[in-house]
């Protein structure tokens, strides 16, 4: 055993070690079915960190860590993704509420490049203000790709109105005067207060030997020293909701959409795993109750339901694209009293077994890829530890008709609920 | 030693009445990934319907002789197994992601939609609205707008790569009966052109006896065969804009007839041509300059991705803010100019080999990637040994040959240019 971690449990063939030299937490899930490896490290550092004036910092600095290192570079023929893309690696970056996650995928031989990329950029990223200003345009135009899309606006609508203090107030992506005006040395600065191994999970998936993988991150990861001062924490808490919200988004586009949001609480509540299946009764398939209520009527094109899970409480949304000459308040009005009903009625053994069963097969179906493990080990770590990834589907077994009808009652009620109309504008409005 | 190849490890059987199946046994995890398709996508279509193809295939599961939509959705749903048919430019494709106990189920409902599906018409009717509704929301797209319309200035009407204006489609979708439908599978569906790959944890011979219960002795019409000709460059470039509201993004969409198949000679040299020109926003030189130097988008691309059974469009996609759209594509076209002049630098092409070499371990490290790879070995009919021989073929290719392919497959200078946005 590699003398430089301390290893803290085995569970489910995944090892945790700590990295002793600084308090990284490293995840080892080796599968040696095709030779091929993912690696990601996961900072806990997302928009839940931001506020007024530099919102979208996370992303931006996302982008700048692309930009290059002392080792990595475009002057010297080594830039980061160029490097990459030689050894025909998937790889990217994204930023979310509650995490930042770099990561690629790569043939198994090539391992240490990744090791050695990740981290290098964790301390030795330019940020430099040049950079600053090419890569600005670029999210720019990465945030108006998004504002052509009518559901995504009306969706960060519902999340600004359904949250006044909580920071998931505002879109990851940022405000656009925020995006244009940050400085450069904002963008240092949050780099320099998260970006330090005390504040990353590593994990590494796919065909390699424990203790050579070990000895690799250990060879990049330990010099790194841990962070001077504490990670600062976020303490801002949403007030309970008293009262519905209700708001319109009017401007071009072709379909009206109604959305609508309640607060539920955090990943780690014991409520997620029912709400979970509630989403699945409500949105996967034909033969799921949105789909029989709305869209087999031809009320609605399509219809979603989505159980966000995040470290603070979050949102249960549903989204409906409505058909052609249906009114909101009568697609709203379905949507509401398939609600009721379900508050009324616990749903059917059958019924909730179907949607336990998508759940199930669908975290078998992910094990296929070591990307698609990666992905969601790095989500579970994110909002609250590695092991749901390992527990999540006994906590789904045991989920109940009377639990599903206990969080709807509990969750789903007036006061709680904000609803937003996209009225797309006719021609002569312009 | 054991023989590791596709070649060795892949079993290859033709049943009688002509279906292909391929299996490859993966053992890694409890699942089994299904790929295949048959010939009787939109290239079938009658000249005055351009929805035929895809209203047939999306009806295959509303509803059978045995029974109707809904209970077919319940019994897939309650195993979390997934089955889909969809119509493409030449071929329906054929898709399922099982758990290895769910495949009889997953082979028997494939079955029974491509056998009996009786195209009931109030089902008919909520498609076609479903349909209409999706078009009207896919116009609402900047991007949707910019490719239909550049394929307009390029292909002739009628030709697959031609996409008809949406009122048009809309048009046709209405007037669309159940009787329409019934013609086009009766001529269309047969077991001739059916290829079916299966890969994952699975025992060969079980799998060929159920398919071969299930389907060894369906009948049908002779597989048709597919011939297109190739569509010449345009004279000249061109260039047109298609105006819409409420956009902060433009998408610009820069194509022409690329006149290259999968099965042409060089269609390997040409792929490497184009990845070290625009296949990476992040790393190739068009997003080098575009994206990372000058930050005018957020993504650029270039992409033979309509070069398969057909020869569709060479198309380059920026998308940019209103204010930096002469600036984007003046200096896209220079970059393409400077390619065609002074061809591949050597380091660029060892990369790129190097790249491709590893991104195609990659994509056969997971079921579908091996199961995709290998139905389309079969439908070009280059064999199952064309993948073990593939990333040689990849390292065997010098400068001469890329660049003989950039300046046969690259042509900025007859260019259609279709910007859609708010302007």
């Amino acid at each position: 055993m590699n003398q430089s971690f301390q290893k803290i449990t085995e569970y489910d063939g995944i090892t945790e070690y700590r990295l002793l030299s600084n308090d990284m937490k490293v995840l080892l899930v080796p599968r040696r079915a095709a030779p091929v490896a993912a690696f990601m490290v996961v900072y806990r550092v997302g928009s839940r960190n931001e506020a007024v004036g530099h919102t979208g910092a996370t992303h931006l600095l996302e982008h700048m860590l692309f930009k290059g290192t002392p080792s990595y570079n475009r002057q010297n023929g080594t830039q980061i993704a160029a490097v990459l893309q030689r050894q025909g690696a998937v790889f990217n970056a994204d930023t979310w509420f509650d995490r930042t996650r770099y990561y690629e995928m790569l043939p198994s031989d090539q391992i240490e490049l990744a090791i050695h990329l990740e981290a290098d950029r964790m301390r030795n990223s330019f940020i430099a203000d040049e950079d600053r200003q090419s890569e600005m345009t670029v999210v720019r135009n990465e945030l108006e790709r998004g504002e052509n899309d009518p559901s995504r606006i009306l969706d960060e609508r519902l999340w600004s109105l359904a949250f006044r203090e909580h920071p998931y107030h505002h879109p990851t992506i940022g405000w656009r005067s925020d995006v244009e005006g940050i400085p450069t040395s904002r963008l240092k600065d949050f780099y320099d207060i998260y970006y330090h191994p005390n504040n990353a999970t590593a994990i590494l998936v796919g065909d390699f030997d424990d203790e050579a993988a070990l000895e690799l991150i250990a060879r990049h990861f330990e010099p790194i020293p841990r962070s001077a001062h504490p990670i600062p924490p976020m303490y801002t808490v949403e007030p309970v909701q008293e009262g519905e919200i209700r708001f319109i988004l009017r401007r071009a586009g072709q379909l009206g959409i109604v959305e609508m949001g309640w607060h539920i609480p955090e990943s780690a509540h014991t409520d997620s795993a029912a709400l979970a299946v509630l989403d699945h009764i409500l949105s996967a398939g034909v033969t799921s109750r949105l789909y029989q209520a709305l869209v087999e009527t031809q009320l609605a094109v399509s219809a979603g339901a989505q159980a966000f899970q995040f470290i603070d409480p979050g949102l249960f949304t549903i989204d409906i694209t409505l058909h052609p000459g249906i009114e909101h308040a009568e697609a709203e009005k379905v949507a509401l009293q398939l609600i009721e009903t379900l508050k009324q009625d616990e749903a059917s053994e059958s019924e909730l077994q179907k949607a336990k069963n998508i759940i199930l097969t669908q975290m078998i179906f992910l094990r296929d890829s070591p990307f698609g493990v990666i992905s969601v080990i790095g989500e579970a770590e994110a909002v609250t530890d590695w092991k749901l990834f390992v527990d999540w589907p006994r906590m789904i077994e045991r989920v109940t008709a009377a639990d599903v009808k206990r969080v709807v009652n509990t969750y789903f009620t007036e006061d709680n609920r904000t609803v937003g109309y996209f009225i797309p504008k006719n021609e002569e409005e312009f | 030693m054991t023989d590791l190849s596709f070649t060795a490890r892949t079993k290859r059987i033709r049943l009688s009445n002509g279906i292909t199946v391929l299996l490859l046994s993966n053992p890694s995890n409890p699942t089994i990934s299904m790929s295949g398709y048959l010939k009787a996508g939109a290239y079938f279509n009658p000249s005055d319907n351009d929805a035929l193809s895809t209203l047939t295939a999306s009806m295959l599961n509303k509803g059978t002789k045995k029974r109707t939509k809904l209970e077919i959705a319940e019994s897939l749903d309650s195993t979390g197994a997934r089955l889909g048919i969809s119509a493409n430019t030449f071929t329906v494709s054929l898709s399922a992601l099982s758990l290895t106990r769910d495949l009889p189920l997953i082979v028997s409902t494939m079955a029974e939609e491509l056998r009996e599906p009786v195209f009931p018409a109030d089902e008919l009717e909520k498609l076609k609205q479903r349909i209409i509704a999706s078009i009207k929301e896919d116009q609402d797209e900047t991007r949707v707008r910019a490719y239909e319309r550049m394929t307009q200035l390029v292909y002739p009407v009628g030709n697959p790569f031609y996409c008809h204006p949406a009122e048009t489609v809309i048009e046709q979708v209405e007037r669309t009966t159940t009787d329409h439908l019934r013609e086009f599978y009766a001529s269309h569906y047969g077991p001739e052109s059916v290829v079916l790959t299966f890969v994952g944890d699975l025992n060969p011979d079980e799998v060929i006896a159920m398919v071969d219960q299930q389907l060894g002795d369906w009948t049908g019409p002779a597989a048709r065969q597919i011939a297109l000709d190739e569509t010449p460059l345009t004279t000249a470039s061109d260039r047109d804009y298609v105006s819409m509201k409420d956009k902060a993004n433009c998408d610009v969409v820069i194509g022409h007839a690329s006149r290259l198949r999968r099965t042409n000679p060089d269609y390997l040299a040409a792929i490497i041509a184009n990845r070290a020109l625009g296949q990476s926003t992040l790393s190739s030189r068009l997003g080098l300059k575009v994206r990372d130097e000058m930050g005018l988008t957020y993504g650029i691309n270039s992409s033979f991705s309509e070069s398969g059974i057909g020869d569709g469009p060479f198309t380059i996609s920026v998308t940019v803010s209103p204010d930096n759209i002469d600036l984007a594509i003046d200096t896209t076209l220079e970059i393409v100019r400077d390619y065609i002049a002074n061809g591949i630098r050597e380091d660029e092409l060892r990369d790129e080999q190097s790249s491709f070499a590893g991104s195609y371990k990659i994509g056969l490290a997971t079921n579908s990637g091996m199961a995709n790879q290998i139905v389309n070995a079969e439908l070009y009919g280059f064999g199952v040994e064309y993948i073990d021989e593939l990333p040689s073929q990849i390292a065997a290719l010098d400068k001469a040959a890329i660049d003989e392919a950039i300046r046969k497959y690259f042509h900025p200078e007859v260019a259609t240019t279709v910007i859609a946005g708010t302007f």
